[in-house]
């Protein structure tokens, strides 16, 4: 296939077009957030920015959705499903540890169910990566083997090139169909804009086979009473997290006789999260829900899905109110020794 | 800084406190609440413009499991929280071991240098930079530059507004909100063991992040606050979605003590606000 570039110009009016078709487009703004854009003079798209603090998985896995409706009419039950929600969506300016993340979850929503809703909005998306010209103490894509090139999760791919264009990649036949679509605006790569050189280096951190290692056999060890002391128990780290995807089921009443069955983020630190209806309660403490934390992160993911339950964006850490670094928590595992597998 | 240290030092040493909550500087030089439970500890605690946290968050999780005094630093609006907490019997003064430090302000953006524009509002009211009582006292005050109080002016902005523009105002404000309860969990005067979120016979508050939950979440929060916020700015800080959280609760210290003449905090020996009444209450509410 040959080679193509893109202008900024042009991005613009293909969302212009994209937006008057109906189709939602969830784009960076000039606040370096993401958010639905309601027209193509919002869409900012800054390589060298930092990781927006929430990442856009709530447009693929909504902080509350409903699963049903009830009605009761006397001694009837009428239930209703929700209008499923078929618009098209396009991401734009997906940082590689953001569109890493939905293949990722991907997993766990189509394992023994599969999630409809998940999957509906995911089938209908298409998402635009960019690679990425950031990097501070908190980035880690590089030691779970992601890059800020790296091209999971997006069907196509954008790389900064000077005059603020972009060179153009497909990755997938969604995003082929996509450029085919908007060849108009696609140009054909003359090599006339050099690409932007990347000016920060990414170091490596740690191996995450060891830190897996280390997992599977430390479950009992006493760097867990210190490693999540301090944590609060809050939820700022799943909620602004792109892999994190625990959620509750609850039923909620609206008016007398009717209401919905909601399907809502809940998170592992939440102190509720695992207590049994007996009371009991498993992690008891936060020490305990943050090694549940770690532990799901690095080492019950791979087992099961065998990818890292996470990509490296560092949002958990930038926003943690208590500053608990979880690159700093990993590097530290990677330096215990192997079979220290003992209660001390 | 030493002095701090080895003020810590020789408490543990001497056992004046089983162990201390304060701050250290990790290898990234964030600053970050942390327990220093041997006298080799106390050699990483540390204190600067940086050291924001509120460590009494911590006293309700930690004052069960202990023999012996629980050691905290604290500046001087961190002790209000303490002294709110021993008001309300959460505590007793005498488990504490309390190091004060004199403070020259703290930043509202930990990722930033400390400066008039990066200091936080509750610098510029602070009564005392030296914290009214402690055990040992560390630290020199530095005068500092102070902010300004953009709060002010949007508090007065909103006073202005009429019952459904103050409505649309919050209602925005609270869309955002993902129901993640960093502001409850930061707050040292939550410590309630079971949150009214949390309550489902009945459930008085829904539990999802939907307008009418999150609008009765946050509401509920800033009520149960009234008059026993202490005003140390971490619900805001923590909040990930930037939510004026301290909007409500500071105006509602606001009205507090305009209409009671009290500020909660401030006295180991009055008795709180909510947990009192005197026959000279106003009762103007009940019509
Ligand atoms: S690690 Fe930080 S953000 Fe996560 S629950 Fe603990 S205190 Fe909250
Ligand atoms: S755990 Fe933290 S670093 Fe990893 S994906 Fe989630 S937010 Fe990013
Ligand atoms: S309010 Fe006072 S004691 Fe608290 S941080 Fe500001 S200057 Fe320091
Ligand atoms: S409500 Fe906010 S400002 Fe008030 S005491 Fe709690 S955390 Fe501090
Ligand atoms: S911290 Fe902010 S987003 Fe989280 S529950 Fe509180 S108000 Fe909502």
């Amino acid at each position: 296939m040959e080679e193509l570039i893109i202008s900024n110009d042009n991005l613009k009016k293909i969302v212009h077009e994209l937006l008057n078709n109906d189709c939602r487009v969830i784009g960076t703004t000039a606040e370096n957030k993401f958010k639905e854009i309601e027209s193509a003079d919002e869409l900012v798209l800054n390589p060298g920015s930092v990781p927006t603090g929430s990442s856009f998985k709530e447009y693929f896995f909504p902080k509350t959705e409903p699963l049903f409706f009830y009605k009761q009419n006397h001694s009837n039950v009428d239930l209703f499903d929700p209008i499923p929600d078929k618009s098209k969506i396009v991401v734009l300016g997906a940082k590689p540890c953001d569109a890493a993340a939905l293949p990722i979850i991907s997993k766990v929503f189509n394992w023994d169910y599969k999630d409809d809703l998940f999957n509906s909005r995911l089938d209908n998306s298409l998402i635009i990566g960019m690679s990425c010209h950031y990097s501070d103490e908190f980035c880690f894509c590089n030691d779970i083997g992601g890059s800020p090139e790296n091209m999971k999760g997006s069907d196509v791919f954008l790389k900064p090139l000077a005059d603020n264009y972009f060179k153009v990649t497909s990755i997938t036949p969604k995003g082929e169909a996509f450029i085919k679509e908007y060849q108009k605006y696609f140009e054909k790569d003359l090599g006339k804009n050099k690409p932007i050189e990347r000016k920060v280096e990414n170091p490596k951190h740690f191996d995450y086979d060891k830190v897996k290692t280390w997992l599977d056999n430390n479950f009992e060890n006493k760097f867990w009473d210190t490693a999540g002391e301090m944590c609060l128990g809050c939820a700022q780290c799943a909620f602004v997290c792109p892999t994190c995807h625990c959620f509750d089921i609850i039923d909620e009443q609206n008016g007398s006789c009717a209401g919905r069955r909601a399907k809502n983020w809940d998170a592992c630190q939440f102190s509720l999260f695992t207590k049994h209806a007996s009371g009991h309660n498993p992690r008891d403490n936060q020490e305990k829900r943050y090694r549940q934390r770690i532990s799901h992160k690095f080492k019950y993911y791979m087992d099961k899905f065998d990818e890292v339950l996470c990509t490296g964006c560092g949002r958990c850490s930038r926003g943690c109110p208590v500053s608990l670094d979880i690159l700093q928590v990993v590097e530290e595992i990677n330096s215990l020794p192997e079979n220290s597998n003992s209660i001390q | 800084m030493n002095e701090l240290k080895q003020i810590c030092k020789d408490a543990l040493t001497e056992k004046k406190a089983r162990f201390i909550i304060g701050y250290k500087e990790d290898k990234n030089k964030r600053v970050k609440p942390f327990i220093a439970k041997t006298p080799e500890d106390a050699e990483k605690l540390t204190f600067s413009h940086h050291a924001v946290n509120n460590l009494a968050v911590y006293l309700s999780r930690f004052k069960n499991n202990i023999d012996g005094k629980i050691g905290i630093v604290v500046k001087s609006c961190d002790l209000k929280a303490v002294t709110a907490l021993i008001q309300e019997n959460q505590i007793k003064r005498d488990d504490l071991f309390i190091i004060g430090v004199n403070c020259s302000g703290v930043v509202l953006d930990v990722a930033k240098e400390f400066n008039k524009d990066n200091t936080q509002i509750k610098c510029k009211y602070c009564q005392a930079k030296t914290p009214p009582y402690y055990d040992a006292l560390a630290e020199e005050s530095k005068e500092f530059e102070m902010p300004d109080d953009d709060q002010a002016e949007l508090m007065a902005k909103i006073d202005k507004m009429t019952a459904e523009e103050r409505l649309e105002f919050w209602n925005a404000e609270f869309e955002k909100c993902i129901k993640c309860y960093a502001c409850r969990q930061v707050c040292p005067m939550c410590y309630c063991e079971k949150c009214i979120v949390e309550k489902s016979e009945p459930q008085w508050i829904d539990s999802s992040s939907t307008s009418r939950g999150n609008f009765s979440w946050n509401i509920i929060r800033a009520f149960h606050q009234a008059g026993r916020c202490i005003g140390c700015h971490e619900c805001e800080r923590a909040c990930p979605m930037g939510i004026p959280l301290t909007l409500l609760t500071r105006k509602m210290g606001m009205v507090a003590f305009s209409e009671f003449g009290y500020r909660h905090g401030t006295s180991l020996t009055e008795p709180t606000l909510i947990g009192t009444y005197s026959t000279s209450d106003k009762e103007d509410f009940i019509k």
